[in-house]
């Protein structure tokens, strides 16, 4: 096991039992200094139906927050990723399920209240699961990979979902994550830790491609997810099996810059986790004063989730701050864009976890 | 079969259990859409509690045409949790999750202790520590069987509120700390009898649904109290004391007694006597002493902790109760009902076996009274056992409740009972879970659940119980990846029925396929780790995921089905250099990687792909060292030999220009005679029934050897 640094920080963390597994969990923008939103996507086992959930999470300092249910809607089938866009007019809530469709929602913030707004499920657009979707700044435009090798673009236009087939690669290579780079670049990543950069401008098929070349000899893995900052839109962080954390910088394409990962024999030392990270995001928190000092070369400070129930910061070249050691998987987490103190991650023995960090 | 006399076109299912009287009959009607009549009914277990019911029309007779409707179906009937009602799903999962990790550490701490110990536990200084260890394993079990949150508590305490409505307990909750009582916890051995009474002050509650008891009638009473003006004159209101102090609820008197009418300030003067004995009473009350190191919140009495200390304290106690009984101040008392009520009371105090009879209405309370006032310096399980039959001639139930039983099986140091009554009344997760408890308290209870018995295959009652748990666990879609946890401390039987449940799992869902390679990776389950990549490898392969079939075949190392489904991918492969389909390959070919060893027969795709970026690259007006490039990726691919045969004439066909080179031959002599050579084997392969003819215009083949003859001419010059 890895050596880990205490985390020094104060740090606070709420545990809440649901009834229901938990397929994925996003912050909903703020309405209030005491009010938050969180959106969830459950799975019920006993009766095999999957819905999306609002809770609202009373937030003051002096007593414990408290969740309270607000609304529920059946989804048709199971969720496996969840996004929300900022579209100045309206909240969406994008979802890809894995049967292979596309559902938009919106959401009232005042009343918690959901509502369906267009689905894609035709044939064409995904055959069996959609392993990643993301939504890009201007909130309208949607990209969606799958294990069937497809890759969508889906506008939003006049109140409904238009879909147009970037890429189909016939089931030879499978998606498990993408992230927009830009309003007409973003990044896929799957099978064999690869990750393909993809330019609207030249279409019919990646413009740039990596594959890992560490592994050599030892068994490879897969890339669960990708996240890429705003202010450098030229690194991309990707997160997968067997704890593995990699930056690839379109600059240097030949060579990633690894953070973490048990296949690397100089990495193993530092590396929070052992298995899969499902999820990784850029943390804005522990950067925020000296942001600007950082190094242009330098990776920006990460947090990841993982399989074996890490719920870790790591800096390129540090030692990683581990905030949660959980005795099961944390499958989905996500830092509050507003006030990235906060944190919310969904357990795999489902419950939610809230952590603020003072 | 039953049900099959019915003309309904819906069948139900009824199940019929020996204990049907005391429980309802559940009925699960099944809805199968079929016409009557049905024929035959055939059932088998699906996944978890789903019963699987596959119902047959009778097959259509030669004469009747057939009506279009399906001849049977299959229908699956979820039976709901049966047995204990007080946890539902979600709670019981809760529990299986949160009891992982303190079975874990109790696990990890047992290996530790007796590789330290040399495989005994028995030494002393290990046994000690080895309590420690259970000590904290049975409270943190305990604690998390009340997640249940209580109801907030009002910050004004109401003067006439009794009967403290804590959260509702639990059965399991109840019986968990028995055990803990009995087996567990050896710093309170002095003082059993005192635990015995907060036990039974806090699950009274849970036998008022089958069993008159004294909560039962305290929250009667309550609820009476609130119309109640004159409370001394009702006579419930010295029954409820009277039952609350035969059972020791001493602190519930008090405050009973503090309500009595002398207290009021109008009344005082009036009633002084009275209100004297009134506080006396409730003085001594207070005043009891109890042999236990300290008292819990809110309860009342004063405590010794060694029995000789106690018996001084017990003997002046009873000496001042005694004194009062036969106080003259009796006379002076007017009030006929508090006069016997107060009587009562001190009848109590004093161990009138009649009155505290009266005053209980179950042989568990009355067993407790006994503790209280007839023998408090009851020491020992056969002394208590005797006690505990005795209540039960007095008072017996007619309907025994399960944990009733319990306590008498444990009373009775009869293990087998104790485990019975455990197994029957509380399933699976107690047993395996308490039995690290019988274990350790008891040297019986450990010989008997380490004893291996042939008949069981082998394994001991203790492994039997966690295997079984480990059964339900793994029924259940959300619950079955804790299962590994009980499986792999059973040493006989876990790890092949851990390997069982492994390649149960659907490998067509990725999240539980990669549930499964990490669990063989925390287990070290190598083979079956790689079994199951090969099993999902081939599953994606034949749905159509090239790529992750390709992934996961090379993930597991099997180079034999990589070489396999190689044949049948080049199939796909474009067969031209220009073929634009060829683009999509590129991905699967990054995947493959170069190195032969992972990639199997695939390795020929890379090397392809190579080739052909080269000669893409070559033009009319190319330098030659370019062309001499795409000549050389040629030969060493067509000397490969996992590059497939069939690949062969459209490789030296793309070549044609490499072949025709104006400058100088490009291929030397020996490269030349490779290639022709295997021109001559293509010939020779298409006299075979199964060649597959390449598509490629008919004069094909005999260009391509005009160019080598071409070339070999150009070259033997050179040379």
């Amino acid at each position: 096991m890895a050596v880990l640094t205490s985390s020094s920080q104060n740090l606070q963390v709420h545990r809440f039992p649901q009834d229901h597994y938990i397929d994925s969990l996003r912050w909903l923008p703020q309405l209030s200094a005491f009010h938050r939103n969180i959106i969830l996507a459950a799975f019920d086992s006993e009766t095999s139906t999957s819905s999306l959930q609002i809770l609202s999470s009373s937030n003051s300092s002096s007593n414990p927050p408290e969740l309270t249910f607000q609304s529920s809607l059946t989804t048709p089938s199971r969720i496996t990723s969840l996004t929300t866009s900022q579209n100045p007019n309206k909240l969406l809530i994008a979802a890809s399920t894995f049967s292979g469709s596309l559902l938009l929602y919106t959401a009232d913030l005042v009343s918690g209240s959901l509502e369906f707004v267009d689905s894609v499920a035709e044939k064409g657009f995904h055959l069996g699961r959609v392993n990643g979707i993301d939504v890009s700044e201007n909130g309208s435009e949607f990209v969606s990979v799958g294990e069937d090798g497809r890759i969508n673009w889906v506008s939003f236009v006049g109140g409904g979902l238009s879909t147009r087939k970037v890429f189909d690669s016939n089931g030879l290579v499978s998606y498990g994550a993408v992230k927009w780079a830009s309003p007409v670049e973003f990044v896929s990543g799957g099978l064999g830790f690869g990750l393909q950069w993809w330019d609207q401008r030249r279409p019919g098929g990646p413009v740039s491609q990596f594959k890992a070349n560490w592994t050599r000899g030892t068994t490879s893995g897969i890339v669960h997810s990708i996240d890429i900052h705003p202010s450098r839109k030229h690194t991309c962080l990707a997160g997968g099996s067997s704890g593995t954390v990699f930056a690839w910088d379109l600059r240097w394409q030949q060579q990633p810059i690894m953070l973490s990962g048990v296949g690397t024999s100089d990495m193993s030392a530092l590396s929070p986790s052992e298995s899969d990270v499902w999820e990784v995001q850029y943390d804005n928190y522990t950067t925020s004063s000296n942001y600007r000092n950082m190094s242009e070369s330098r990776v920006l400070p990460a947090m990841i989730c993982s399989e074996d129930g890490i719920l870790a910061v790591i800096e390129q070249g540090e030692e990683p701050v581990e905030l949660l050691a959980e005795p099961c998987a944390i499958n989905s987490f996500d830092i509050d864009r507003q006030n990235p103190s906060d944190i919310v991650c969904s357990l795999e023995w489902e419950s939610i976890a809230i952590l603020t960090r003072s | 079969m039953p049900g099959l006399t019915s003309e309904s076109d819906d069948l139900a299912m009824v199940p019929v259990s020996p204990e049907s009287e005391k429980q309802p009959v559940v009925i699960y009607p099944l809805r199968h859409g079929l016409k009557s009549p049905i024929h035959r009914l055939s059932f088998s277990w699906a996944c978890g509690n789903t019963l699987r019911v596959s119902v047959f029309r009778k097959p259509p007779s030669e004469k009747a045409d057939g009506d279009g409707e399906a001849g049977g179906r299959v229908v699956e009937v979820k039976l709901s949790n049966s047995g204990d009602e007080e946890v539902d799903a979600a709670r019981w999962r809760r529990m299986a999750y949160s009891s992982v990790t303190p079975f874990a550490l109790l696990q990890s701490r047992k290996h530790s202790l007796s590789a330290a110990s040399r495989m005994s536990l028995d030494i002393p200084p290990y046994k000690a520590e080895w309590w420690e260890h259970v000590i904290e394993y049975s409270k943190e079990i305990s604690s998390l069987l009340n997640d249940r949150k209580p109801p907030p508590k009002s910050i004004i305490e109401d003067p006439k509120s009794v009967v403290n409505e804590i959260a509702a307990p639990m059965c399991l909750k109840a019986a968990w700390e028995l055990l803990e009582i009995f087996y567990v916890d050896k710093q309170s051995q002095s003082w059993i009898p005192e635990r015995l009474i907060d036990w039974l002050a806090d699950y009274n509650s849970l036998f008022s649904g089958t069993l008159p008891t004294i909560h039962s009638k305290l929250v009667d009473f309550q609820q009476e109290l609130v119309g109640v003006q004159v409370v001394e004159e009702d006579p419930n209101y010295w029954d409820a004391m009277s039952s609350a102090l035969a059972v020791g609820w001493l602190e519930t008197v008090v405050k009973l007694l503090r309500l009595h009418g002398s207290y009021r300030f109008d009344q005082l003067s009036s009633r002084e006597t009275e209100n004297g004995l009134v506080e006396a009473v409730a003085v001594l009350i207070s005043k009891m002493p109890r042999m236990r190191p300290g008292l819990r919140e809110d309860n009342l009495g004063e405590c010794y902790k060694t029995k000789p200390d106690f018996m001084k304290a017990w003997e002046k106690w009873r000496t001042q109760v005694s004194k009062l009984d036969c106080s003259s101040y009796w006379l002076q008392c007017d009030h006929r009902q508090t006069r016997e009520g107060l009587k009562n009371l001190i009848q109590i105090m004093l161990g009138n076996p009649t009155v505290l009879s009266n005053a209980t209405f179950n042989w568990m309370e009355l067993f407790i009274s006994h503790f209280l006032y007839i023998r408090p310096f009851t020491a020992g399980l056969e002394s208590m056992h005797n006690s505990a039959q005795k209540c039960i001639q007095v008072k017996p139930v007619s309907i025994s409740h399960k944990l009733f039983g319990l306590v008498f099986g444990i009373l009775g140091e009869n293990t087998e009972v104790v485990l019975a009554e455990c197994s029957r009344s509380f399933g699976p997760w107690m047993m395996a879970h308490a039995v690290e408890l019988l274990t350790a308290g008891s040297t019986h209870a450990d010989i008997l659940l380490h004893e291996e018995h042939s008949k069981l295959g082998g394994v001991s009652i203790e492994e039997l119980h966690r295997l079984v748990y480990a059964q339900v666990l793994s029924s259940h879609a959300l619950t079955w990846q804790i299962a590994p946890i009980y499986l792999t401390s059973c040493i006989k039987q876990g790890i092949g029925l851990l390997e069982n449940l492994l390649y149960k799992q659907p490998v067509q869902h990725s999240q539980i396929l990669l549930k499964s390679i990490e669990i063989c990776r925390l287990y070290e389950l190598d083979t079956i780790n790689s079994n199951i990549m090969r099993i999902a490898g081939v599953h994606h392969w034949k749905h159509g995921r090239k790529g992750s079939g390709v992934f996961w075949l090379q993930q597991a190392r099997d180079e034999f089905r990589l070489n396999r489904i190689a044949k049948q991918l080049f199939d796909f492969v474009g067969k031209s250099v220009s073929d634009e389909g060829f683009k999509q390959w590129e991905g699967l070919i990054e995947l493959l990687g170069s190195e032969s060893r992972t990639a199997g027969g695939l390795e020929f795709l890379n090397k392809y792909r190579d080739f052909r970026r080269s000669l893409l690259q070559v033009h009319g007006d190319t330098p030659t060292d370019a062309a001499r490039n795409a000549a050389e990726a040629l030969v060493s691919l067509m000397k490969n030999p996992s590059t497939p045969q069939r690949f062969w004439l459209p490789l030296l066909y793309d070549s044609l220009k490499l072949l025709m080179w104006q400058e100088r031959p490009l291929v030397n002599v020996s490269q030349t005679h490779l290639l022709l050579n295997k021109l001559q084997e293509l010939s020779m392969a298409r006299l075979r029934p199964d060649f597959v003819e390449a598509d490629l215009p008919s004069d094909a083949l005999s260009s391509v050897r005009l160019a080598l003859a071409t070339n070999l001419g150009g070259a033997i010059l050179e040379e």
